[in-house]
């Protein structure tokens, strides 16, 4: 668990994301894309984790393993990236800060990516200019995404027109959203609240609207637990996690003081839901355990000890760290 | 455009047509940048603002931005440095004087590796690239490291690693063999070499590894010639084996390893003499060498390239117990040997010297008037060290602050104009206690808030800071950029965030408007979570709870309703251009078969219309036909329901 390198990148990256496995029972994969921010150039990058070894310190033939993450391939990307999502092992989906998706592939034999097709001027505000699109959600050959004009769009991989156009979700800007079943998604806003959409039915009006705090503190990212899809974590601008039951007849959520900045994504383990793994604009990453706690997954995140890790990196990641042991 | 202290006027043309007389004005931007703009006076004579007219046809706003160009490994070194600069600054806050002097030599050293990575790595890029200029460009990158870490090691020998006891040949050595690697690559390619001794450059070869002190390689490229069983050969073999080092392990004394050297000095002086090594040339000259002969010196001057690697070869093989206070004394003549040729750069040699006597003052000053582009990183990282290492004088200068504060300032000016490395520019204007948080104050307002991303980030580093004004300002921007949108939402959001009533106000007004054309209210995922924000301000309450007594009216709670209208319309919190709205609210109340409002609650009502009435007559903007057509079905309802309510509350005195 100790055991990680550091690489230094000229750009600031704004989403880091593991390439999916073809095989989900094959070996751990060990390519990554990054996406950059705020640049006049922006870019995607490819990396590979490299094995290199080196003697140790105290000078044993015993040699360690360094993982070097090698740059492999960049392409340029026309505003700010601000998602990154994989739609499968092939295809990986990019929001931009200009209001359009598009769909990069994986080329076989090449270390490249090249453009599959775009959808350009998704997010538009009502009265003028293009709205950024803040956040990707995909789900088997689905791709929703969500703006600061506040609408959601629901894509097909494979069609040009949107499935669904969701037009007034939000009054204010979508920060995250996630699907929490094939005909339903989740979206956070910039007002502090949970939001629920049922695709089949009515989609002028949420089906479900949660105040997650009294101050309408941003939400800034959510995810859905892989087992239970009717529990949610999200990050909020003040550095707090939230855990909430979505199921009406017993809502409930936790509020969990973490970082002392805003979060800034959230994950679930896809394997062992118990872990969840926040990251923040303070430059931390912390890893929670449910393990051996309550069996209410609502309850029970608790920081593991030992596992959460110091900032490193003041508030902000220039460089990129990559926990490469299987966070296991 | 080279970024200097006593920088040359750097010229810019603008494309400007040139119509009449055409002046220009200019803005501060972020950093090093400004905008430019035209006006129709000249400069000399716009002296007010309302002189400026903006009415100039194809108006542009130049931007205008200097020194902000910077390579990736440029931004690479920034990034990665700041990691090194931030964790120090921890460091000298929380460690004491023996622990801390560790930390700042283990900085300093970081810091060199890291430039040495990011020049491997543009040796890396000039070797794969094919483009001429661009190799060219590279090249230069190059060197400019190389001179950076030339001067850097030098300082970190003289300033901050200070070896015990002053005795700092073996650093300087170490020093020479980092930087003059030529002998080492010549001995490399002379070894492979079938037939070494023959090789045109195995003499020099032997000489360069000498002058650098590398008698164990000296003795194996000597071991590599065809005579090498020659009595001369062992003999100089025996001379260069015998030579004592200086190293720290060893705890042996200065004065120990003196007397050492001065015997062995004469040894090889006596053996000279006794033309031990005459038949060959060049081993005589090795053995001069050895023996500290003024003269051969001169005549190797070529393979020492520079005067400060002559410098140190001499006071290898003339006074290797020289202490670090003595060096200056050494400086001129060394020099000297080279002056007539004037081959290598002067301000470098300036900047060495400089060192060589301790000024170190001179040493920033010409760093920075001589390096170009991240010159100001180079400054502002050793003068930190420096500063730390109390080697710096901690005076203020006139302008208020000390020396390193200024160059920190400059350097992260330098990181606030470029548009991204702005973050690390914050870091660093943090760590200037006198005039970062102004700096900070005055950038941060400049930094252009593309989204709401990059505006939460910005927000937040005002908020951890406390810059309340900032913080402010930023909620403001953006929701004013929402507000001129149309986005009253997302408008509303950001002025929540700040607690502006002025804004908050022009929002719940719109929400207003909207309401009395559409008769709906948009936006209700955020009216009817509002909550305690609603308190706010009283627009908000206002709005908020005439939301509520919707509600309640729609579902079916009239007496909790008509209490709710009559407080909204007794407390005034309403614009009066909504009082008529908000009037007519009361009509179907007062239209039901049971009675709701009672005697007092109409004469409220009636007070209150009464008022609207006197101002609509007062203000020459009298009411429009319409309302004023709604005001009479009003009052005629009121005087229906004062006169049920009369009986109704007189049946109830009756009763009681």
């Amino acid at each position: 668990m100790d055991e990680y390198s550091v690489k230094f990148v000229a750009k600031k990256i704004s989403k880091i994301r593991w390439r999916p496995k073809l095989d989900p029972k094959g070996p751990q994969s060990r390519t990554f894309a990054t996406g950059s921010w705020d640049d006049q150039n922006n870019c995607i990058a490819l990396w590979q984790i490299l094995d290199r070894p080196i003697a140790s310190e105290n000078g044993d033939a015993e040699s360690l393993l360094v993982h070097e993450p090698q740059k492999v391939f960049e392409t340029s990307h026309v505003g700010d990236i601000m998602d990154l999502k994989y739609v499968n092992h092939d295809l990986m989906a990019v929001a931009s800060s200009t209001g359009s998706v598009s769909l990069l592939k994986h080329r076989s034999n090449t270390e490249a990516v090249t453009p599959v097709c775009a959808w350009d001027k998704l997010h538009q505000f009502q009265f003028g200019g293009s709205a950024p699109c803040t956040c990707l959600a995909t789900h088997n050959e689905w791709i929703a995404s969500g703006g600061e004009d506040g609408r959601a769009v629901l894509l097909a991989i494979d069609q040009q027109a949107p499935l669904q156009t969701l037009d007034k979700v939000d009054s204010c800007a979508i920060n995250d959203l996630s699907f929490l079943k094939q005909s339903e998604i989740i979206t956070v806003n910039s007002f502090g609240q949970l939001k629920t959409f049922d695709l089949r039915q009515d989609t002028s009006r949420e089906s479900q609207i949660l105040s997650v705090t009294e101050t309408h503190t941003p939400l800034l990212c959510v995810a859905r637990h892989p087992g239970q899809p009717h529990i949610v974590a999200t990050g909020g601008y003040d550095g707090m996690l939230t855990i909430c039951d979505l199921r009406q007849e017993r809502f409930h959520m936790t509020r969990m003081e973490a970082h002392t900045g805003p979060v800034w994504e959230v994950k679930f383990h896809p394997v062992h839901p118990n872990h969840l793994f926040t990251c923040s604009d303070d430059g931390s990453l912390w890893h929670w355990d449910s393990t051996d706690c309550a069996t209410d997954p609502v309850q029970s995140f608790m920081p593991s000890k030992g596992k959460c890790r110091p900032p490193m990196f003041p508030y902000f990641t220039v460089g990129i760290r990559v926990l490469i042991s299987s966070l296991l | 455009m080279a970024s200097t202290v006593e920088r040359e006027p750097s010229e810019f043309k603008l494309p400007v047509p040139n119509v009449g007389s055409v002046g220009l004005n200019c803005e501060w931007g972020l950093g090093q940048q400004l905008h430019v703009f035209q006006t129709q006076k000249s400069p000399a004579n716009a002296s007010g603002v309302q002189e400026l007219k903006l009415g100039v046809e194809n108006q542009s706003i130049f931007d205008i931005r200097w020194d902000a160009e910077m390579h990736d490994i440029a931004r690479k070194l920034v990034n990665e440095s700041h990691n090194i600069f931030v964790m120090l600054q921890g460091q000298v806050k929380s460690l004491a004087e023996p622990a801390l002097d560790a930390q700042l030599r283990k900085a300093s050293k970081h810091y060199r590796g890291v430039l040495k990575a990011c020049q491997m790595e543009l040796i890396q890029l000039a070797e794969s690239c094919e483009d001429v200029t661009r190799k060219l460009k590279y090249d230069t990158y190059i060197q400019e490291f190389e001179i950076v870490q030339l001067i850097w090691s030098l300082c970190q020998i003289i300033f901050i690693d200070i070896a015990p006891g002053g005795l700092i040949l073996k650093a300087l050595l170490d020093w020479l063999q980092w930087h003059f690697p030529e002998g080492k690559y010549l001995a490399k390619e002379v070894c492979q070499d079938e037939q070494s001794c023959s090789h045109p450059k195995y003499w020099e070869a032997v000489f360069r590894l000498l002058l650098q002190g590398n008698t164990e390689n000296v003795r194996l490229l000597l071991s590599l010639h065809t005579h090498s069983d020659a009595e001369s050969f062992v003999a100089a073999d025996e001379l260069l084996r015998k030579m004592p080092h200086w190293t720290y392990q060893h705890a042996q004394s200065a004065a120990e390893f003196e007397m050492k050297w001065r015997h062995w000095r004469e040894e090889c002086i006596r053996r000279y003499e006794a033309g031990e090594f005459a038949a060959y040339a060049e081993l005589e000259m090795i053995v001069q060498v050895l023996c500290g002969d003024e003269h051969v010196f001169r005549e190797l001057k070529d393979y020492c390239e520079t005067w400060y690697h002559l410098l140190v070869s001499k006071l290898l093989y003339q006074n290797p117990t020289v202490r670090l206070t003595d060096l200056t004394f050494h400086v001129k003549s060394s020099q000297a040997v080279f002056n007539q040729t004037g081959l290598s750069s002067q301000e470098l040699d300036n900047i060495l010297q400089a060192a060589f006597e301790f000024d170190i003052h001179q040493v920033i000053k010409d760093t920075c008037t001589y390096l170009s582009n991240p010159s100001w990183w180079f400054v502002a990282h050793l003068a930190d060290l420096l500063h730390h290492c109390k080697q710096l004088d901690p005076q203020k200068l006139p302008f208020g602050s000390n020396l390193r504060e200024y160059l920190l300032l400059e350097y992260a000016t330098a990181l606030m104009s470029h548009e991204s490395l702005w973050q690390v520019g914050v870091d660093y204007l943090d760590f200037c206690p006198i005039f970062g948080s102004s700096y900070l104050e005055s950038y941060i307002e400049h930094i252009p808030l593309d989204n709401e991303r990059k505006a939460l980030k910005v927000l937040h580093i005002c908020v951890e800071r406390k810059l309340s004004l900032q913080a402010q300002s930023v909620c403001k921007v953006m929701g004013m950029k929402c507000l001129r949108q149309e986005r009253l939402g997302a408008a509303l959001s950001w002025f929540l965030r700040s607690k502006d009533a002025v804004v908050i106000k022009q929002v719940t007004n719109k929400f207003l408007t909207e309401y009395c054309e559409q008769g709906k209210f948009s936006h209700l995922d955020l009216i009817d979570y509002l909550g305690p924000s609603m308190l706010i301000t009283n627009s908000l309450t206002f709005l908020g709870k005439y939301r509520e007594f919707h509600t309640m009216y729609d579902s079916g709670d009239l007496e909790g309703a008509s209490s709710l209208l009559l407080s909204l319309i007794s407390s005034r919190l309403a614009p009066k251009t909504f009082w008529m709205t908000l009037l007519m609210d009361a009509l179907p109340l007062l239209d039901l078969p049971k009675v709701i409002l009672n005697i007092q609650q109409t004469y409220e009502i009636l007070h209150c219309l009464e008022e609207l009435h006197r101002d609509g007559t007062a203000s020459d903007e009298s009411l429009s036909e319409a309302e004023v057509e709604r005001a009479k079905v009003l009052r005629l309802a009121l005087q229906k329901n004062l006169s049920r309510a009369i009986i109704e509350e007189g049946s109830i005195k009756i009763e009681s």
